[in-house]
């Protein structure tokens, strides 16, 4: 398998995992979003070995791996057990939740489910950035939950003034809001890390980005 | 009047005289409790006896139709799609079986604040299932409902071929409440419920075994057990609305075989001693069967 590794994780393509995990993860695959939109997944992931490596492996100073991995059982079967793997972006939604953590003050809560879902997760519905690894639901900063309007709108309204560019779920109980969490998400995020391992390069293949 | 379906009819009939003092019982406390309405239903699994008391009556459920979610929950375990220590996010968030508008659980109108505290976090299954019944968390009610799929519980139901048993929302909708869904139980129905249960029908004698435990964890005691002796243990499940107060379970005393009682009572709003009147009926019954001498 072409592997490689970045910081004690190993990166795995996804086209290389077996089976029941390809099609768990759809490595490379496409949804739809919910403009009709095509929306490419990502291919290389992170593997995390065990709850423990999740625990111990710090992401960023105040974010470690198993708050992006804590799913339940509306998880793909293959997916509720370890190796478990993470989109690389992971790395990118961590560094820049740590941004807004800072601007908070306070310990900031990701929802199990709220991190990374795969296409088959029962909750995944179009393209959701969750399956990118490019969106994080909170429920809690420091003892406060997210489960008002103001609450939410206020964390809201800081998120957009520390992360330009990132993208808040309207508050509100119908399909496409929110009122239980803040969503904040970094878009159809990819990363191929420097160690990522890839294919040989063919020129016929030049100017097409798929 | 037709028997409960599930109950096992291979056993020996009851003897009337016994049953009509019984029954003559059951009627004297009902008509000093000034209950709107009482129903009761037994099924000895020592004797056969069987008895019926307005046993075909329909009530509103209240948490006792928490017992038919958890035989679903175990079918969902039976056929491999969950398994008991499965985790499921704790999430304040349902949609009503009226129109699908979301509404939540009100953290001080549940028995239980340890599910709450969970709240974005994730519980195992078997750890809900015990608060759905032992302290009636309408949290982990609604959790494991969701989950499941009311379809599921009627599937559950249908394959037991139990009557009596009407599960058409979960806890604390009140969107549905107010346009009549409401879920609805017979003593009847759920004598035929927990019968399957204690006599380890209920998928495999192992499964049965584990909701068994589980009703045995029940914490309120004021119904059923209240004056049986300390020796006798009930695995059981209390409802308690404004208008209803029930309790069904089984009841094993020493030295015999289990039996299965469910007690339902209707009540105005204001209406005072309702567990006591529960109470005693359970009384009534355990001394009618053990053949001593029923006191008041």
């Amino acid at each position: 398998m072409a592997e490689a590794r970045t910081d004690s994780l190993r990166i795995v393509d996804g086209y290389r995992l077996d089976k029941p995990r390809r099609d768990a993860l759809v490595p490379g695959g496409v949804l739809r979003d919910r403009e009709g939109r095509t929306r490419q997944l990502p291919r290389y992931f992170y593997e995390v070995e065990s709850w423990d490596a999740a625990v111990e492996h710090e992401l960023a100073p105040h974010f470690h791996m198993w708050e992006f991995i804590h799913t339940d059982v509306r998880e793909a079967p293959p997916l509720r057990f370890f190796p478990r793997h993470v989109p690389c972006a992971v790395v990118l939604t961590a560094a820049l939740l740590e941004r807004f953590r800072d601007i908070v003050g306070e310990p900031v809560r990701i929802a199990a489910n709220g991190g990374y879902r795969s296409p088959q997760h029962a909750l995944t519905s179009h393209a959701s950035t969750h399956c990118w690894a490019s969106a994080v639901n909170i429920y809690r900063i420091g003892d406060e939950y997210l489960d008002a309007r103001d609450r939410i709108e206020h964390y809201a309204d800081i998120a957009r003034e520390a992360l330009p560019g990132a993208w808040i779920r309207p508050v509100g109980e119908d399909r496409g809001f929110a009122d239980d969490h803040l969503h904040i998400d970094f878009g159809y995020l990819v990363a191929v890390p420097h160690d990522a391992p890839g294919d040989p390069y063919n020129p016929k293949l030049e100017g097409d980005p798929l | 009047m037709s028997l409960p379906s599930a109950l096992n009819r291979d056993r020996a009939p009851s003897l009337p005289s016994n049953l009509d003092a019984l029954r003559s019982r059951i009627e004297s406390i009902a008509q000093k409790s000034n209950a709107r309405a009482v129903g009761v239903a037994l099924h000895d699994t020592e004797t056969g006896v069987e008895l019926r008391y307005e046993a075909d009556r329909w009530f509103h459920g209240a948490s006792t139709i928490k017992v038919a979610i958890l035989l679903a929950v175990y079918g969902e375990i039976d056929s491999g799609r969950l398994v008991p220590q499965s985790r499921l996010h704790v999430r304040n968030r349902f949609l009503s079986a009226y129109d699908g508008s979301p509404f939540r659980v009100l953290a001080d109108r549940d028995a239980d604040s340890e599910v709450h505290a969970a709240i974005g976090k994730t519980m195992r299954v078997n750890e809900l299932a015990l608060h759905m019944i032992a302290t009636s968390s309408n949290l982990a009610t609604n959790l494991l409902l969701d989950l499941i799929g009311l379809d599921a519980v009627q599937r559950t139901i249908d394959r037991f071929g139990l009557t009596g048993l009407d599960v058409k929302r979960g806890v604390e909708d009140e969107r549905a409440f107010q346009h009549g869904i409401i879920n609805r139980v017979t003593a009847d129905g759920l004598v035929a419920l927990l019968g399957l249960i204690a006599e380890e029908r209920a998928y495999s004698p192992q499964l049965s075994r584990e909701m068994l435990d589980i009703l045995h964890q029940q914490e309120f005691k004021k119904g059923i057990p209240a004056r049986l002796p300390r020796e006798v243990r009930v695995a059981h499940k209390t409802g308690d609305i404004s208008t209803v107060a029930h309790d069904a379970g089984v009841v094993y005393a020493p030295g015999r075989k289990p039996y299965v009682i469910a007690i339902l009572t209707e009540w105005s709003p204001d209406a005072g001693h309702r567990s006591s009147t529960i109470a005693s009926l359970s009384h009534a019954v355990y001394e009618h069967l053990r053949g001593a001498p029923e006191h008041g």
